[in-house]
Order: C-alpha cells, then structure tokens, then sequence
C-alpha cells in the first residue's frame, strides 16, 4: 500500500499534522496531491512547545514541510475496500504496454558477473503485538519535546 | 536491485524506526513508496530518558515522511521480548543535523 | 554513479555506518541503491551502551541522505580500478 493512497483516502477524515518545525495542525483533510501537499479545514494550530493554539478555518500546507502525519486508524481498511473496488479487468487491444523487468542498466562503467540481488529466506511468524491500545486521535497539543 | 526491495520485505512486520528528530517508532510497517515515505500501524514511540526506564506512548496509524526517516530497523521480536524497557535508561538519541 | 557501483562492489564486507545524529552501525553490507540507502545485516550500534535503542534490530535499513560516513574494511579499496572509474566520470562516462 502507498503512502500516498492512505492519505488520498483519509480525504475527509480528521487528521493530526506535524511540520518539521515543530508545529502541528489539527484538521479535516479537503485534499492532497502527490507531493503531500495537503489542505485542511477546522483547523487548530499548536505552536512547538504546546502552549499556543490558533484556530483558523482553513490552511494549506506544503509537502515538504511535514514530519509526520497521524490518520484515524479505519482508514486504514478503506484502502483496501477501494482497491478491491477499483480492480478493472485489464482493457486489452490498445496502448503499447510496458516493458517489465527491465532495469535501469546499460549505463555506468561496465561490471563483470552480474551479482543478483536476493531476498533473505526465512519466513516470520509469531504473536506480534504490544498489549498497547490506540487512543483517540486528534486531540489538541503534541507531546512537546523540546 | 533497488534496495527499495528491501523494504518488502518487512511489509507486515514490526520494524523500529528511527526519526531525524531523535524520535524511535515502533510498528507494524504496512507500506512505503520510493521516498521512503513509511505507512505504520499501531505504532508506538518508545521514549528514552536516563531518569527513569523507556516509557511508551500510543500513535495509532502514521505516515511517516521519507526525508524524516534516518534508520528503518527490523524489529527481532525475540530479542525485543528480552529486553526489559523498564530497565533501560538512556539518553535521547541527537537529531540529525546535515 | 561512481559510489553506487563501489558500494555494489562492497556488498558481503564489514563496514560501519556513521550517521549525522552520531549513531554508528557495524554491520554487513547487504545492498545498496541509487540514493545510497544501504541495507545492513547482522547490525550492532558501535557504542551499544549511550545507544540501546536499536538492541533488537539485527538488519536495517538506513536512509543515504543521513550517512555521514561509510568506514570500509582495509582491503574494501582497489585504488587503480577506483582511479580509472574516476577518470571515467570525470570524462562524462
């Protein structure tokens, strides 16, 4: 799942933003694109240290500015469901297609022996789980680290 | 070839990440993108101070921001059941400064 | 693309990652990409004792715009092969 779905399908949820400054927004996500570039309504404003707020009725934010983004944990399973729904039967006849499997090479000083890259076997299994609960979300104020 | 592959694998593991700002995540990885941008579910913030022992603060559903993310760990739950984080005390780790 | 195709060279070795918090691994050098994320294997933080927080990570993942410095294992450098992907660079490939 990408990241990016996640966020396009929290649209109208409520959210928590943290910038990399420190700031972080409270809001219900209007919309975002894929540089994460996202607009908010209803918003609250914490300031760093947690002891200034502003309410302001909507605000953009650019990507690049976002430490972290905290989403309602269904949303999570709304991807899915949008997936499974978006599955179209693939329209055949028309366009080139692809080529696939193809990697960036042919480029750069030429190597000997070609090293493949192989993934570490082994399967994990076993209990996860920390005993730890999800609290509610968007509540007002980071934990300030200062 | 892309170590972006890497990150497949711990695709529905928990894995430990740590932040720029010095933060330790913990979660259950359930996506990424070229960015490394992270999506993690039940995470948690395991925060160290050298006074008392690891204390642990419920997140819920992150996106995590690539350009924020310095280390993704994969988290050996049987080390990690032998550690007793009331027990460790140290300091937080530094932020990244580039 | 010079450092990506050493680093492919390297996979297999020994080598310690220093990051710009300070935080040092020592760990096996699984694979690298173009942005220089490498992946280690085996891990351990160098000074285990001011840095626990990674005791139950054994392989990880570390982004290439926070490695401040790769140490390589002495015999990690065949210096003319690297002189002549040099000059090769510098002529543009």
């Amino acid at each position: 799942m990408l990241p990016l779905s996640l966020l396009r399908t929290a649209q109208g949820h409520p959210m928590l933003v943290e910038l990399k400054n420190g700031e972080t927004y409270n809001g219900h996500l209007v919309n975002c694109d894929t540089w994460m570039n996202i607009h908010l309504r209803e918003v609250i404003c914490t300031s760093k240290d947690g002891d200034r707020f502003w309410r302001m009725p909507e605000c953009y934010i650019r990507g690049n500015t976002i430490k972290y983004l905290r989403v309602p944990d269904e949303v999570i399973d709304k991807v899915q469901e949008e997936k499974r729904i978006d599955r179209k039967p693939p329209i055949t006849g028309r366009g080139r297609g692809r080529g696939r499997g193809d990697e960036a090479g042919g480029r750069g000083p030429p190597r000997g022996g070609g090293r493949g890259y192989q993934e570490e076997g082994g399967s994990r299994g076993g209990g996860r789980g920390k005993g730890v609960g999800r609290g509610p979300i968007g509540r007002g104020g980071g934990r300030g680290r200062t | 070839m892309s170590i972006i592959s890497g990150l497949e694998d711990l695709v529905d593991e928990t894995i430990s990440v740590i932040t720029n700002d010095g933060r330790n995540i913990v979660g259950i990885l359930k996506g990424y993108d070229q960015a490394t941008n992270l999506i993690m579910d039940e995470s948690h913030e395991r925060v160290y101070s050298t006074r008392t022992g690891v204390e642990q603060l419920v997140l819920g559903l992150y996106i995590i921001r690539g350009d924020n993310i310095s280390v993704v760990g994969e988290l050996d739950e049987d080390l990690d059941s032998n550690l007793d984080l009331s027990q460790l005390r140290a300091q937080p780790l530094k932020p990244v400064m580039h | 693309m010079l450092f990506f195709s050493y680093f492919k060279e390297l996979v297999g070795k020994e080598v310690t990652v220093e990051l710009k918090n300070d935080l040092a691994i020592r760990g096996t050098l699984h694979s690298v990409d173009q942005y220089l994320n490498i992946k280690l294997e085996n891990t351990r933080v160098v000074e285990q004792d001011k840095y626990p927080h990674m005791l139950s990570v054994k392989n990880c993942f570390i982004r290439g715009s926070v490695v401040r410095y790769v140490l390589l294992p002495p015999d990690g450098v065949d210096v003319d092969i690297l002189h002549d992907a040099t000059r090769r660079e510098a002529r543009g490939g």
